[in-house]
């Protein structure tokens, strides 16, 4: 076919476009509601009165998504009745206290593998690729004997250490240092700067980028674990965020308000951290799972 | 390249130990308590041989007398345990059917959603949001959208003119249910990992392609899915591999009912030490898992192995 297409082609082309693009809009739609409206449902209803929440959430108006007197009662009441206060401090000591000793301690073991040569090191970095992916959920229960009998059950120290050496997180801070040229390294051993001068002036600042997707997964992974915290820190004492909202549903009498209040403000914290450093820490995970040098190299959010 | 092995000792030496006390012993503790068990009848002399043995690293479970019984808890779970049997056929179930299709929306989503433009950027932080909140905040959160009287999902399926379902009430649904909340959960996750893929492949591919007069989907189906295959693999395995150790929506929203449709294998042996107090049991479950999840985690080491070449 060539020369001028008719007017019914035309037509037809302009329809079929118009079609895909309603298509399309019409799947951005669907997707942001499927995504975005549980979690904007469980913010409103956080902030609607305990007494109206069954009103509104059967049958469905625009009210299901709008609270229309907004309260933070519910907010006050996880913190005044259920010591939820508690439980968020719990979880930032051990989450911060995991994330600061993981940083240390697995950039030091990248540092060690990617820039030293040393009898033995392939097999230390086949063990830590082992450790890397022998899941944590699948030796809790095994964990939770080697802890008690180490005599730190129950305790915080039970929640952080087990969560510090972290075989993706070597890995990662590996591939990064990797990158780094070693002659500043020399320059520096030249001018006659101990090792952990070096490591700690020289090389850690310039490790925030690795560092960064470091902490958010080290953080994630802490503040988001239930299965751990439920064997090893049980004394209400020690009550991690997940084991308290765990703790309301498994309750013989699930109160939705408090569900909904703790299950927002719980949320915060990781998706406030992951927000702020979403760009380093996508490009870390997607570059570091697929090792597709492309991924580090121009990351996914351009 | 420094040759100072005394330095790189100390600056290994902290992650190993961790690694080391909190990774691989529990590892090994793991196969060897579940050679343990019962040591039976319960005599003052097997009473003294378990006591001796319990000084090792058992003694957490403090209950009866424990005894080396060799095989015996696998032999008991492969030939006499349809509890056993059961949780492994839901275990397997949940995985195969949750990673094909989580795989297949993120795929579907990394599709959609790049480019550069706002609202693909703004979509996608969306999509990815639900990896960041817990999965016990989202099993919370699916549990009460899914409630059969007052959940959102029934009041939306009443508005379009459905009849409501039970869902989570329903064996024959509790499963499909979980399945869904781990998609939803799970897909911007591994979404991200494709778009990274994509990034990869050389624009003068597509350059080429629409010179020969490719559409736009003859374009996806002969360039980009062909050489997304690698990272297709790897999110596969590695999916299943994270599926296969699902633990918080089951122990939250189903304790593993009704009637066992989700009863889960770490959700069982979790049930045979703290609940059934049989450290044997459990422990020899754990490993099962964990050989399970080894042996496809291996795979995964041997599809990422080679770089990428695009």
């Amino acid at each position: 076919m060539s020369g001028i297409p008719s007017h019914a082609n035309m037509n037809r082309s302009i329809a079929v476009r118009l079609a895909g693009t309603i298509a399309r809009e019409g799947l951005f739609l669907l997707l942001a509601m499927v995504y975005i409206l549980p979690v904007w449902w469980v913010v409103a209803s956080a902030l609607r009165p305990a007494s109206s929440l069954y009103q509104y959430a059967s049958p469905l108006t625009w009210r299901t998504f709008v609270p229309s007197s907004p309260t933070l009662s519910n907010i006050m009441g996880i913190f005044s009745k259920l010591d939820f206060g508690r439980a968020i401090a719990n979880s930032a000591l051990v989450s911060g206290a995991a994330v600061a000793l993981g940083v240390v301690v697995n950039s030091m073991a990248g540092f060690a593998l990617a820039k030293f040569e040393f009898p033995g090191r392939s097999l230390v970095f086949l063990a830590v690729l082992v450790a890397f992916i022998a899941p944590f959920d699948a030796i809790v229960i095994p964990l939770h004997l080697v802890v008690s009998r180490m005599g730190f059950l129950n305790t915080r120290a039970a929640l952080v250490l087990p969560a510090v050496g972290n075989g993706l997180a070597i890995f990662l801070f590996k591939q990064f240092y990797e990158e780094i040229p070693s002659e500043i390294i020399e320059a520096a051993r030249v001018d006659g700067a101990s090792w952990f001068c070096t490591f700690w002036r020289i090389v850690m600042p310039m490790s925030i980028p690795a560092a960064a997707t470091v902490v958010v997964m080290l953080f994630m992974f802490q503040w988001n674990s239930l299965f751990w915290p439920l064997v090893a820190a049980f004394s209400s004492k020690y009550r991690v965020v997940q084991t308290a909202i765990a703790m309301q549903i498994t309750a013989d009498e699930a109160h939705w308000a408090y569900l909904f209040a703790s299950a927002a403000v719980g949320s915060l914290p990781p998706v406030a951290l992951f927000l702020l450093l979403q760009k380093h820490y996508i490009r870390g995970i997607a570059g570091g799972g697929s090792r597709s040098e492309t991924a580090g190299r121009d990351g996914v959010d351009r | 390249m420094f040759r100072e092995p005394r330095a790189a000792i100390v600056f290994l030496a902290p992650a190993l130990i961790l690694l080391g006390l909190f990774r691989v012993l529990p590892a090994a503790v793991s196969v060897g308590e579940s050679l343990m068990g019962l040591a039976t009848p319960p005599t003052a002399a097997s009473e003294a041989i378990g006591a001796s043995i319990n000084a090792g690293v058992g003694a957490a479970a403090g209950g009866p007398t424990r005894a080396f019984v060799g095989f015996s808890n696998y032999r008991h779970l492969f030939t006499s345990d349809p509890v056993f049997w059961g949780s492994a056929r839901v275990t397997l179930a949940y995985s195969a059917l949750a990673s094909p299709v989580t795989v297949a929306v993120a795929l579907g989503l990394a599709f959609l959603l790049k480019g550069s433009d706002r609202r693909r950027s703004l979509l996608r932080t969306a999509c990815f949001l639900p990896s960041a909140i817990s999965m016990s905040v989202v099993a919370v959160v699916w549990g009460l959208m899914l409630d059969p009287y007052y959940g959102l999902v029934n009041s939306l399926l009443r508005a379009i003119g459905l009849p409501p379902q039970p869902f989570l009430n329903s064996p024959r649904q509790a499963l499909a249910c979980l399945i869904a909340i781990a998609v939803w959960r799970n897909s911007g996750y591994w979404m991200m990992f494709f778009l990274a893929g994509m990034q990869g492949i050389p624009r003068e591919a597509y350059e080429a392609a629409a010179l020969d007069g490719a559409s736009k989907s003859k374009q996806a189906w002969h360039i980009t899915i062909p050489l997304l295959a690698r990272t297709v693999s790897f999110v596969l395995v590695s999916n299943t591999a994270f599926n296969f150790l699902t633990f918080a929506p089951v122990f939250i929203l189903t304790k593993g009912g009704p009637i066992r449709s989700t009863n889960v294998l770490v959700y069982e042996s979790y049930k045979s030490a703290f609940i059934g107090l049989d450290m044997g049991r459990a422990t020899a479950i754990s490993s099962l898992v964990l050989a399970a999840v080894l042996l496809l985690s291996l795979a995964e080491l041997r599809l990422t192995r080679p770089k990428h070449e695009y």
